[in-house]
């Protein structure tokens, strides 16, 4: 009786540590969004906008591009891991393609943190932050078309990453770099709006506006009327740039495996 | 003494162990003076739009910051060991082996991995300090750099004790790094003075998690907005009272660890 009591217990044990880690990670996140509520409430105290855009915007735009950032990172971590644990050998020889397979992975779990973490957050903004709706019907239908794409651009980007793993074998401070670059110039912290003109036309030149910035500021009507389709168009552009860019390392990955392989 | 070799040898261990992975070790510390410039960056393009934050000029919040920035760096470079007490020395069995040994085991983990990204950290909190110092508008010498030595070191001590007393729950949970990171996510919040947040937080970051202490009390010692000056003096008592409760409950850890092997 009593292996069996221990046996219980160790699942016990076992459950408690996912569902800690899981309730952990919601606990920071309303952290940061009692933070960023904190800080830009001081900020907005005497002032109504700053570069025409309002206290309710601000936090609207700080708050999704918050949640939509955790999205923009992809498969490279799988793909290192693979790289060098050995797996990948393996793959290659199975009937898909290694890429695609990894991605829609990928994308199948993103949909179950868009139910476990992303909507739960969402419910607390509404409420406590005060969050307002898309600007129109319209801009909500491109916020989330918007949003699909930038989501797939930083996918790319993410796998681009992975697949330097082929050559540098240990990826973790590429991938701390990769973080804070995206955190900054996709505008996550701040809209690019506000950033000094020099850097703006520097952020135009980027793939990076375009995944958090460009959709969120659909959503708020910060680009709105005749910008909209431009913008659009320049995010469809980066995506095939970058999905170009990833075909391209991996088929000179691929011709790095066959020389270890021999 | 004797410590005090044991220390130099298990540094140029480490030293040479990462050497191995020397392109991994430029990037991870680039990646470190990266993140720190984009946030100093964001808080530059802020303050360039509204100039004061609830009557801090922005010079006084980097000093408040640069303070912060050095106490990290601190607790980064010593005790970074800490973070995966749970998974690279309990959940592996490793931890038995240390307690074999005839140091104590505190003195070995920490020992074991000393992480030259602090220094990155270090040069940038100190670079920041001296941005912010010649502009506070306030006679600088001598005595207040040492006050403000002092000061740091304490801020180092507090970052150290509050992560040493989490870690310590790894002895009954077997990895409380999801505690861990949560409790330190608290501690972006003293990167701003504490007085733009209300009454909930302050108290929370004054008195239970003290971070305040790590940033916005020293500076007070120096920056007097709101009459915390006097508080500000007795961040080295709040060290050492972290540091005995700390270590104290790593103590009582220690007594009711049983091996993950039985």
């Amino acid at each position: 009786m009593q292996k069996y009591w221990k046996l219980l217990l160790s699942q016990v044990k076992l459950d408690t540590a996912y569902s800690l880690r899981f309730w952990a990670g919601s606990i920071t996140s309303v952290i940061r969004l009692v933070m960023l509520y904190a800080f830009w409430q001081a900020v907005y105290e005497n002032r109504t906008t700053i570069v025409d855009i309002s206290l309710e915007q601000m936090l609207t735009y700080s708050v999704l591009a918050v949640l939509l950032s955790s999205y923009i990172a992809g498969a490279g971590t799988q793909l290192a891991a693979g790289v060098l644990n050995g797996d990948v050998a393996i793959e290659l020889m199975r009937p898909y393609d290694y890429i695609n397979k990894l991605i829609s992975l990928d994308l199948g779990s993103k949909l179950t943190s868009i139910i476990r973490e992303t909507l739960p957050m969402l419910v607390v903004a509404l409420l406590f932050i005060g969050i307002h709706a898309p600007h129109s019907w319209e801009h909500a239908l491109l916020f989330l078309f918007s949003t699909l794409t930038g989501i797939l651009i930083g996918a790319q980007i993410d796998l681009v990453v992975g697949l330097l793993s082929f050559w540098t074998i240990n990826i973790s401070g590429l991938r701390i770099l990769r973080a804070s670059f995206l955190l900054f110039f996709s505008g996550t912290l701040v809209p690019i709006t506000l950033f000094p003109q020099w850097l703006q036309i520097v952020c135009t030149y980027m793939p990076f506006p375009s995944m958090v910035f460009v959709p969120v500021s659909i959503y708020t009507g910060q680009i709105q009327g005749a910008d909209i389709y431009p913008a659009i168009g320049l995010q469809l552009f980066w995506l095939l740039v970058c999905w170009m860019v990833s075909r391209l390392f991996w088929l000179l990955a691929k011709r790095r495996i066959t020389i270890f392989g021999g | 003494m004797r410590y005090f070799q044991l220390y130099v040898c298990f540094f140029s261990a480490r030293l040479k162990a990462m050497m191995e992975y020397r392109v991994d070790f430029l990037i991870g510390a680039l990646s470190i003076l990266f993140i720190q410039t984009t946030s100093i960056l964001f808080v530059k393009i802020v303050f360039d739009h509204i100039h004061t934050l609830q009557g801090w000029t922005f010079h006084e919040v980097l000093f408040i910051y640069g303070i912060a920035a050095t106490g990290r760096a601190i607790h980064q470079f010593f005790f970074e060991n800490l973070w995966v007490l749970g998974s690279a020395y309990i959940r592996t069995g490793n931890f038995d082996r240390i307690l074999l040994r005839p140091i104590p085991p505190l003195f070995h983990l920490i020992a074991d991995r000393i992480q030259p990204d602090g220094i990155g950290q270090l040069i940038i909190g100190v670079i920041v300090l001296g941005i912010a110092i010649p502009e506070l508008s306030m006679p600088w010498g001598g005595l207040e750099t040492l006050i403000l030595a002092l000061l740091i070191l304490s801020s180092g001590l507090i970052f150290i004790a509050v992560n040493l007393f989490f870690a310590t729950f790894s002895f009954w949970m077997v990895d409380s790094f999801p505690i861990m990171s949560t409790t330190y996510q608290l501690s972006s919040f003293t990167n701003y003075p504490l007085t733009i947040y209300n009454k909930g937080l302050r108290f929370v970051l004054t008195w239970i998690i003290p971070y305040g202490f790590t940033s916005f009390y020293p500076a007070a010692v120096f920056v007097d907005q709101g009459g915390y000056h006097t508080v500000g003096y007795l961040t080295p008592a709040v060290a050492i009272l972290c540091c005995m409760i700390a270590y104290f409950f790593w103590k009582r850890g220690l007594r009711s660890f049983a091996s993950t092997g039985h």
